[in-house]
């Protein structure tokens, strides 16, 4: 059975891009209708441990991998809301160096003006503020302090979160909807203003007619054999991901010319060192992440607090036994702080042979090598804020080191990315934007070299990794290219 | 995906060895004092076929492995105590990559079930905002 629909815009994808655009294009006065995989789960529900959680939001219960010479986790949500409802709540724009490139070399579209009034209208209506000072948390304050005694930059982190309770959970879905992810903000805002929302439903194919995108078909994914087709009278959107926006072109046959769909992956793969410390960190209380340094980002890092649920903590603890029960007892002394290196590596995303991605990325010498020197900075301002200890998590070192010296022998392992356990969250290219059709999927308007009335609008349009968060630089041009197509003479 | 009725005594004892009973006098709940067969049901029911068939694998190796590195004809579970941890423990630390990361897996899915129940998050000091246990713990 088919269920029918029709809207003049079609966006495939709840995430930062898909509900931006439906709030841009819905205020416009475009009849929007919105495809989501992923179920609607009210965050509010995630009260629970972890697991639970998982099993209802994240992509693959968490199991999706990049292949490599190492194993690197792809942390993605499958929910309305995106990994907007797991993410850490960051909000930063794209840095002036990353724009300079793409304007440079890709032909970027927008200006950065335009990016800038955008990011203002994000930040009011997304409650973008600093955490506040009763909700800061041990964690992120010993970071604040280490980069104090070090004397290197630092702030607190801009968070999409209106009054913060501090429960520490961004990353399982804020329980108190506190946090502004998509699935609490523009998504019920854009169906106020008339979007119908398809959530559970699989986007498959899409329609064409005359060189030009025409409609979508899909499946609901809970309702075997229940299907629905949406007629697209100007445009489809489709904002589903750097890893599943390449997948639906890929499967209709968009970008064969270039060949560039799927290609030019690239990702922010990061690691997290811990600390042990006298005094209580109580990393279960305090914005998840809440202090972050910029200061080395001219070497291609970033750190910042990361407060880990226990249940994924754990397993970064050293030992197995008693020994891993000692430490857990003793977790609420533990601080946690990740570096996410600006990789030069590029990976590819395809279909695989049992459904589902496969993602083939590899690290370069020079991102391992960066790593190591990330983690061996973090060790020192983790020493800094008066670590008792640090288990740095790297193989070939100790478990736990106690003082900066011991963490020296790092620069003397092999770059071989398998010495670390790395995760990777935030994910670029794939369908990129350039000027020439022989070396890029879409133009720099976000529309399909190869057929008209198909935009790609999330982080699968980005030529190049950010060194940044990127919600709020997939966001804004979301929002810029929904403004370009409601702006648009009506066909 | 399931796993054999065998292979679900086997996991709850390599995960009752990773997360033992009574060795930390503040956390003196381990992996036997929770239904955590029922929590690998559960976790086999949903987890992607690829995750079951890595937890299977990283399994086997385990159970069989003391066969190659000990040179003798006995299994994980004809170690004591002591000597299934050290096992674990030189499986994480080998200079090969893919053998280290089977104890690490099967360390990441016991630790996410144990360490989600409240019960054990109140040993620990977390106070959870859901009080009631996870559904497979019910």
């Amino acid at each position: 059975m088919t269920t029918r629909d029709g809207a003049d815009v079609v966006i495939i994808g709840t995430g930062a891009a898909g509900a931006t655009a439906a709030r841009v294009l819905t205020e416009a006065g475009v009849d929007t209708v919105l495809i989501e995989e992923g179920p609607s789960v009210p965050t509010n529900e995630l009260r629970g441990d972890l697991y639970s959680g998982m099993k209802r939001v994240w992509r693959d219960m968490g199991g999706q991998l990049a292949h490599g010479r190492s194993f690197i986790p792809i942390l993605q949500a499958s929910c309305v809301g995106g990994t907007t409802a797991i993410n850490g709540a960051i909000i930063r724009r794209l840095p002036t160096e990353i724009y300079d490139l793409w304007r440079r070399e890709h032909g970027f579209a927008f200006s950065y003006e335009e990016l800038e009034r955008v990011w203002d209208t994000l930040d009011r209506e997304l409650g973008v503020a600093e955490p506040p000072d009763p909700v800061r948390g041990g964690n992120n304050r010993l970071l604040a302090e280490a980069t104090r005694a070090l004397g290197i930059g630092g702030n607190w982190i801009q968070r999409n979160v209106k009054g913060c309770e501090g429960k520490a959970r961004c990353l399982q879905g804020c329980p108190t909807e506190r946090k502004q992810s998509m699935n609490v903000s523009y998504i019920p805002r854009a169906i106020a203003a008339g979007a119908r929302l398809y959530p559970t439903c699989r986007a498959r194919r899409l329609q064409v007619k005359g060189g030009r995108a025409i409609g979508v078909e899909a499946e609901f994914v809970d309702r075997p054999g229940k299907s629905l087709f949406v007629e697209a009278r100007r445009a489809v959107i489709v904002a589903a991901s750097a890893i599943q926006t390449p997948l639906f072109l890929q499967e209709n046959g968009i970008g064969r010319r270039s060949g560039q769909v799927g290609r030019r992956f690239q990702a922010h793969p990061g690691t997290a060192v811990i600390g042990r410390f006298d005094e209580k960190v109580d990393l279960w209380f305090g914005a998840t992440q809440g202090y972050e340094s910029d200061h080395y980002w001219n070497e291609r890092m970033k750190f910042e607090t990361l407060a880990l649920p226990v249940e994924l903590g754990a397993v970064r603890l050293p030992g197995v036994g008693p020994e891993l029960m000692h430490q857990l007892a003793d977790y609420g002394h533990l601080a946690q702080w990740a570096v996410q290196v600006r990789a030069r590596a590029h990976g590819r995303v395809r279909s695989g042979l049992a459904g589902g991605a496969t993602i083939s990325y590899d690290p370069t010498d020079e991102d391992v090598q960066t790593l190591k020197l990330g983690v061996k900075r973090l060790t020192e301002l983790l020493f800094a804020a008066g670590a008792r200890e640090v288990l740095p998590g790297v193989h070939g070192l100790p478990d736990r080191i106690r003082s900066f010296d011991e963490i020296r022998p790092i620069d003397a392992l092999p770059d071989d990315p398998r010495l670390f356990h790395c995760v990777a969250t935030h994910l670029f290219g794939t369908a990129v934007m350039g000027t020439d059709p022989a070396r890029s999927v879409v133009n720099p308007f976000g529309e399909a070299h190869e057929l008209s009335g198909l935009f790609v609008a999330d982080s699968s349009y980005f030529p190049t990794n950010l060194g940044v968060n990127p919600q709020h630089t997939i966001a804004a041009v979301a929002w810029l290219i929904a403004e370009q197509i409601a702006n648009a003479p009506r066909r | 995906m399931r796993l054999w009725r065998f292979e679900r005594r086997w996991l709850v004892e390599v995960f009752q060895t990773i997360l033992p009973s009574r060795a930390d006098p503040q956390l003196s709940l381990g992996a036997a004092d929770l239904p955590i067969d029922r929590f690998i049901d559960d976790l086999t029911m949903h987890a992607p076929r690829r995750l079951v068939l890595g937890l299977r694998l990283a399994l086997w190796v385990v159970v069989f492995s003391p066969l190659v590195l000990s040179r003798r004809l006995r299994t994980f579970f004809g170690l004591g105590r002591a000597d299934r941890v050290a096992l674990l423990d030189r499986l994480r630390q080998s200079r090969w990559y893919l053998l280290r990361e089977l104890p690490v897996l099967l360390k990441s899915v016991a630790c996410l079930g144990y360490c989600g129940h409240p019960a054990v998050q109140a040993q620990i000091g977390i106070r959870p905002i859901d009080e009631r246990p996870p559904s497979w713990a019910q």
